[in-house]
Formats: structure tokens, sequence, C-alpha cells
């Protein structure tokens, strides 16, 4: 079937204002991070500059704590997956393998209460997670966001395990193999990439989250968007440049695995919503 | 299929009770609050529906409440529309497909706060490029600072911009799945690229267009930081949406039961949505296959 001049002319438009909208932002605030103060505001926007790394000294100079605050959600990021992928592999397999009404209704449930907003939630928790002293620690947020995960996780690894064949299991349990054997020996890994899958959503969500993280941390557990969100609103004015080269230390490291692994991002969506 | 007992009751338990504990009980707990009076250092006494009522007669919650309706709807609305454009030129056949995926997700990796950083640079009055672009192509000034409308505005752009890709991969996915017999099929009984477009594709991607629909719905009702870094609510109160209403209750004023009555109406409003759309979802569904 041949295309017409126009349906190509209008593609390519919808590819380019796609670009635009979608990259050049993004693009434009990891090369300004680079660029001398003068020329962050030259309109439009210089391509050719001599690099600087001027704002990233000021950033570690002028705020020391951020280096800190990135290794807080480095660990919290990385223990609300862990925690997630644990609680999701055994819930999942519990749901593809197993049938009964219980069953069904904690389903039901998991799915139910996620509609709930979190905003809700943080005034009953404040007060209890001051008296159990978890205030300001990492253990609240890894919580949090485990816990703001594990229902599409487990959607997610029940959709994966439906793909394992119940034969295996069978054939794993008549060799003398208990439940905990099999999960480790067979499911764990014939499901790694649904378990990919999750842990690309909680791993994005915890690495960037901002309301549990304003609400929970004052200090000790603070995250690294709470900190950029100080920089912005710092009373004596807008830094561009260092705020560039914060935003920039905190989303290259995602954006990069976030291109690496897209391709279980959409089969992880797709299992969790759609089938689910 | 095997039978469900005690050792797999065992299994489902870090999942369940993380659910129960962290959410299911402290939202009873905040049901319980909303009747009741309470703030910091004083214990919660029971005063009945006071709460709702005083709510319901503060024009700022009605503010919120039709600021959140009026937005929710621009954005799950405006993503839709751009995301099905986007799948449609995206299931043709693009060049570079992975890298342009790539380029449609890159918003998903990004954190609300840096999005409010990029977005807040890009359309500052004095020094953004894209509000210079707009400026020379003739468009009236942008003022999201003071006028609440382009406030509530920006607000829906850097929403829509943050999630746009998951509206899209939900769309294209389902693109993708409409068998290509269909369409040879179609072609072949003489249809037109409209017909084939009406009665093969958009039939076949409208269930995930619900979907899409009523996750969206229930995500953006929840909207916060978006509006508490961009506006903070201001100026005077007039961009606040019910999170940031409810937060200001319970945290700025420090009153506990309005801020748990909030809390309610939320929970009922998402419920509603949620009921009405996953109805509309089921009825369409049998339709189909009947």
């Amino acid at each position: 079937m041949r295309e017409s001049l126009a349906s190509i002319v209008a593609r390519t438009l919808v590819i380019l204002l796609l670009i635009v909208w979608s990259a050049v932002p993004v693009a434009l605030v990891v090369l300004s991070s680079f660029k001398p103060t003068a020329e962050i505001f030259t309109y439009p926007p210089t391509l050719v500059f001599e690099p600087t790394l001027e704002h990233y000294r000021t950033l570690f100079e002028k705020w020391p704590d951020f280096i800190w605050t990135l290794r807080n959600s480095a660990v919290i990021a990385l223990s609300a997956t862990a925690l997630t992928l644990v609680a999701s592999v055994l819930a999942g397999y519990v749901y593809s393998r197993y049938r009964g009404g219980a069953l069904a209704g904690s389903a039901l449930f998991m799915v139910a209460i996620r509609l709930l907003p979190p905003i809700v939630i943080t005034l009953p928790l404040y007060p209890v997670a001051d008296f159990l002293a978890l205030s300001d620690s990492y253990t609240i947020l890894i919580l949090l966001y485990a816990t703001f995960f594990v229902s599409l996780g487990s959607m997610i690894l029940k959709t994966f395990i439906d793909s394992i064949p119940d034969e295996l299991d069978q054939a794993a349990t008549i060799d003398g193999a208990s439940e905990m054997q099999i999960l480790r020996r067979v499911i764990v890994p014939l499901s790694a990439q649904g378990m990919v899958a999750a842990s690309v959503f909680v791993f994005v969500y915890a690495w960037n989250e901002y309301l549990f993280a304003f609400i929970f941390t004052t200090t000790k557990a603070k995250t690294a968007p709470v900190v950029i969100s100080e920089m912005m609103g710092s009373l004596t004015g807008v830094d561009w440049g260092l705020l560039f080269a914060a935003a920039t230390v905190q989303l290259v490291p995602v954006v990069a695995f976030v291109a690496l692994v897209q391709k279980f991002l959409i089969a992880g969506l797709t299992a969790g919503s759609v089938k689910g | 299929m095997r039978k469900f007992g005690l050792r797999q009751l065992a299994m489902l338990a870090p999942t369940q009770g993380l659910l129960i504990l962290i959410i299911a009980l402290p939202s009873l707990y905040v049901f319980w609050l909303s009747f009741t009076e309470s703030s910091y250092g004083k214990a919660p006494t029971f005063i009945g529906w006071d709460n709702y009522a005083a709510i319901w007669n503060d024009r700022y919650f009605w503010r919120a409440l039709v600021n959140t309706l009026i937005v929710i709807n621009v954005i799950v609305y405006g993503e839709l529309v751009l995301a099905f454009l986007l799948a449609s030129v995206f299931a043709k056949g693009v060049p570079f497909r992975k890298t342009l995926l790539a380029i449609v997700l890159m918003p998903y990796a990004i954190s609300e706060v840096v999005a409010v950083v990029i977005w807040k640079f890009l359309l500052d009055p004095n020094v953004g490029s894209f509000a210079k672009a707009m400026a020379a192509a003739g468009l009236p000034d942008i003022n999201w600072a003071t006028n609440p409308t382009h406030g509530l505005g920006l607000v829906s752009v850097v929403s829509i911009w943050l999630h746009l890709p998951f509206t899209f991969i939900l769309i294209y996915a389902a693109m993708l799945a409409v068998p290509k017999e269909l369409y040879e099929s179609a072609t072949i009984d003489g249809a037109s690229g409209w017909q084939s477009f009406r009665f093969v594709t958009l039939p076949g991607v409208m269930p995930a267009i619900f979907v899409a629909l009523i996750f969206r719905y229930i995500l953006a009702f929840r909207l916060f930081s978006e509006v508490w870094l961009l506006t903070g609510g201001g100026p005077a109160r007039t961009t606040e949406v019910l999170a940031i209403y409810l937060y200001k209750q319970s945290f700025t004023y420090a009153s506990f039961g309005k801020g748990s009555a909030t809390g309610w109406v939320m929970v009922m409003i998402s419920g509603a949505i949620a009921a009405i759309y996953l109805r509309l979802l089921y009825s369409r569904g049998f339709k189909q296959d009947a």
C-alpha cells in the first residue's frame, strides 16, 4: 500500500513534535548544567559552548548533603525493590497455583485497597511513625514504597508464573522438592523477566517519590527529590545552574536505566493492568 | 489446581500484611478521626458529622474540589488524545523505533520535582525558552505565578508530560495486539482506511482505553506534588486541589478531624470513579463478546 505525501508529512510532524515535547526539555537541562551561567539564559539556547563544571562545584560546596541524600535515595529504592520482589513472588505464586474463595477475596482486596489516595494515610501514620521511632528513618519509606507496589508486583508475577507449566512443579514434587525449593529452583529463575519488570516500577517510583519523603523525613533519611525541591524554593532566588546540576545527577542514572529495560517496562505494564 | 491452605496464607502474609498495616488500618483510623476533633497533643473527642459540615461550608474546600475535577479531566483526556495519536503513528511503523520509544518513555523516569524544575524554567516569563518562543509566535504572556488559570494550566502540562508514557504504553500495546488478519479481511471487504480504523482498530483498543482511563482518573485524583511545588496552592488559595487542601488542614492548620474528613471524601470520590468506569467496562465488554 502506497502512502500519500500528506500522511508522510503528518507523521514526520508528529515525530518532530514528540521529540520537542519529550526529549528536548530533558536535554536542555542536562546541557545547561554544563553551561557558564550567562549562557544558560540566551535565547535561542546555544548548542555550542565551552563546557564548565562550575555548577557541579557550587552544588557540592553549597549543598554538601546532596551526595548523602542521593545515597539515601539509592539505599531506600533498592531495599523497597527487594522487599516488593520477595513479597510479590510469594504472592504471585500462590495466586497463580492455588484456588479458593478466600484467595479470590484477598486478590480483590489487594487491587481495591490500592485505589486509596496515599495522602489519606499520611495523617494517621505520622504519629505512629513517631511513636515507633520510625519517622525520618529509611524503614518507614521502604515500607511505604513497597506497600504501594506489592499489588502491581503480585499481579505482574502472577501473570509471568501463569506461563510456567504446572508440570514442572509436579515433576519437582515427584523428585521430592518442597514448595520453597520449587520456588527457589524453578519459579524464580523462570520468572526472572517478570521480576525485572516489577522492579522497574518500584525502583523508579521509590527513587523519584516526593510526597512521603517530604512528609516523613527531616534530616537523616531525606531523599534527593526533597533536597532538589528545597534548592528550588531557596529564598535567595533560584540558582538555575546549580539546580540543573542537581537535577542532572538525579535523573541521568534512572533515565538510562529505564531506556535499558524499556521492553520489561512495557511487558510489565501490560501484564499488570490489562490482564491482571 | 491445588487447594489453598495455611502454608499459602503464610506466603501471602508479606503482601497482605503490608497492605493491611500500612493502608487498611490507618484508613479506618482516619475514618474514626473524621468524626472527632483532634490536634497535636490533643486527644480526639467525638463530634459526629461536624467536620463534614465544616468542610461543606468552607468555600476553599469547594474551590479545591472544582479545581481537582477540572484539572483531572484536562489531564486524563489530554493524555488520552495525545497517547492515541502517538500510538497510531507508532503502530503504522516509525523509523528508529527503539530510540523513539525510549524518547516517549523518558518522562516516565523523571521525578515530579525535576519535572517541575524543567517546566518552571522552560516557561519562566523572563528566561524560559518555551515562553520566549511562545511570545515570538504572538501568544499572550503566561503568568502562572499570579494567574490561577495559568497556574493550573502549567500543573496540567507537567502532569500530562509525566504520565503520557503510561497511557501511551497501554494503548500502543493494545493496538499491536489487534490481529493483522482483521485488517486484511477488512481490506478485502473493501473497507476504507477510516472504516478499518473505526471498525477494527477502535473496538480493539477500547478495553485498553477504559483501563487507561480508570487508572489515570484514580492516579490523577491524587495530584499533589506538581501543585505544591509550582504554586503551593496560591495565590490566595486559588489553585488548591483536594490533596493540598487535606495537607493544609492536617499539617498547616493542625485540624486532624477536618483533614480526615477531606480524606474520606477523597476515598469516596475515588471509589465512585472506579465503580462507574468498571461498570462501563464490563457492560461494554459483554456487549462486544455477544
